[in-house]
């Protein structure tokens, strides 16, 4: 049987009337309207529907919207501030950290959920934290570049400067999760 | 078809029991969801009701003290179990599995007792548990019991807990000093499910073995303990003919699936082969 409850979302409060097999992925899109966040998988393997809830990770597409109820909801849609992109989605402009875009929304709510927690991940813990978000465009090297600019302070330098780009990818070959993963 | 359900979210340990026992038989309980949401989305499962923990209290936190050991609330979630120091220190074997599970968003939403509640044999954590001689404790409102994990395990998705039961903690006894060892063979990628899933601790002093747990998981219809490969190395010289014999014992009682990380005597194949590898390593570690 339907209810109605509120979605707090993106400091929101949304009124809908749902039932209680609703995921929180089709309560986001189709209730509240908020398409940003995407559905890939559907099963949580890849990471298109991430968005933080209570300051938690957790894929859309596992979560009951019922569950969400009086939690506060982050997707996408609320990063940007009065017309300002957040410092990552101006990451990943600047740094190309995205192709096709469909996993885009879901990478950057993974790193925001990463640096929300711990503001200075290492290149290795970056690695770690994204290796659940797939990008079927390949891009991961763009997007691993598009997070350190933020956590390095980077963000605006983007690709305007070559040699810091070259230098930045080097960095990013050396780093031991790389190593690690060639080696076998 | 995603069925139907009503869904309650209990405040007590009390109230969800009561619940249970109230729609037996036609509930099912909610703790992470990467289990359960999956398989109502797929229409594998279609509960009349669905009783969400995440509001009851006891169900969490993870204390550890070096006369009674660990314990883990059912409701800890993999990543807290992975990065919680004391697990780290003293139970690196545990600490080993839980960063092998999945990747690392599922381990934030996936809780501990709702992995070995689903009884998949294809899941990690219940190796490792088995091979630590952990045991669990269920409760209902007829009252509370512990089992050894070894025995909750029954068959292919199914666990000893009874349709009103709730599993409310995880109880692992103190490291002992044993040495470990834990293999995850995922040929695919990293995050898959494993094709072969070996965890061992050892007791012994040079290579004399005075006592082995292998616990094997993703080959047989239950996370199981190969017990005819530890008889053969229990009381005796940790030779590589020995744990050849027991790498040969465990294959023997591996009764893995065909599916498309293999077929069953690749992965009977491969059994041997980890057993063997994983009882070298634990047995290197050997003071």
């Amino acid at each position: 049987m339907k209810r109605e409850m509120v979605l707090t979302v993106n400091g929101e409060e949304h009124d809908v009337e749902i039932e209680p097999n609703r995921l929180l992925l089709e309560a986001l899109r189709d209730d509240v309207g908020l398409t940003g966040t995407k559905e890939g998988c559907s099963i949580g393997v890849c990471g298109a529907c991430s968005v933080i809830v209570d300051g938690r990770l957790v894929s859309a597409c596992l979560t009951l919207a019922a569950a969400c109820e009086g939690k506060k909801i982050e997707t996408i849609e609320g990063l940007a501030e009065d017309g300002e992109l957040h410092p990552l989605q101006r990451a990943f402009v600047q740094y190309g950290g995205f192709q096709c875009g469909i996993c885009t929304p879901g990478q950057i709510m993974a790193a925001k959920a990463l640096l929300d927690h711990n503001p200075n991940p290492t290149t290795d813990e970056v690695k770690e934290w994204m290796s659940a978000n797939l990008c079927r465009c390949t891009g991961y090297y763009k997007i691993l570049e598009s997070v350190m600019a933020v956590v390095e302070g980077k963000v605006d330098e983007g690709r305007r400067d070559e040699a810091v780009r070259q230098a930045r990818i080097q960095s990013l070959y050396q780093s031991d999760t790389y190593k690690s993963d060639t080696s076998d | 078809m995603r069925a139907k359900f009503e869904y309650y979210a209990p405040t007590s340990l009390d109230e969800a029991c009561a619940l249970l026992r109230e729609h037996e038989g036609d509930a099912k309980l909610l703790a992470g969801g990467t289990a359960l949401v999956m398989w109502l989305r797929m229409g594998l499962l279609s509960p009349g009701y669905v009783i969400d923990l995440e509001n009851v209290p006891g169900l969490d936190g993870i204390t550890y003290d070096p006369a009674g050991g660990l314990r883990i609330g059912a409701g800890v979630k993999h990543r807290d179990l992975e990065l919680c120091p004391e697990v780290r220190e003293h139970y690196p074997l545990l600490r080993e599995t839980f960063y092998k599970v999945a990747q690392p968003r599922i381990r934030l939403m996936a809780t501990v007792g709702g992995n070995l509640s689903h009884g998949d044999p294809m899941t990690d954590p219940g190796a490792s548990f088995m091979a630590l001689d952990a045991e669990v404790t269920l409760r209902s409102s007829r009252g509370e019991r512990t089992l050894s994990v070894e025995e909750f395990f029954v068959d292919y998705y199914e666990t000893a807990l009874e349709p009103d039961e709730i599993l409310t903690a995880i109880h692992v006894p103190p490291p002992a000093g044993r040495v470990w060892s834990h293999i995850k063979f995922t040929p695919r990628s990293e995050e898959d499910f494993a094709t072969v899933g070996v965890a061992v601790t050892l007791a012994g002093e040079n290579s004399r073995c005075d006592d082995v747990r292998i616990a094997l998981n993703s080959v047989g219809p239950t996370i199981f303990r190969a017990r005819a490969a530890e008889d053969a190395l229990r009381g005796r010289d940790l030779s590589p003919a020995r744990i050849e014999e027991a790498g040969a014992a465990a294959a023997d009682a591996s009764d893995p699936i065909e599916d498309v990380r293999g077929s069953s005597d690749y992965k009977r194949e491969l059994t041997a082969v980890f057993v063997r590898r994983a009882l070298e390593q634990a047995a290197a570690r050997l003071g």
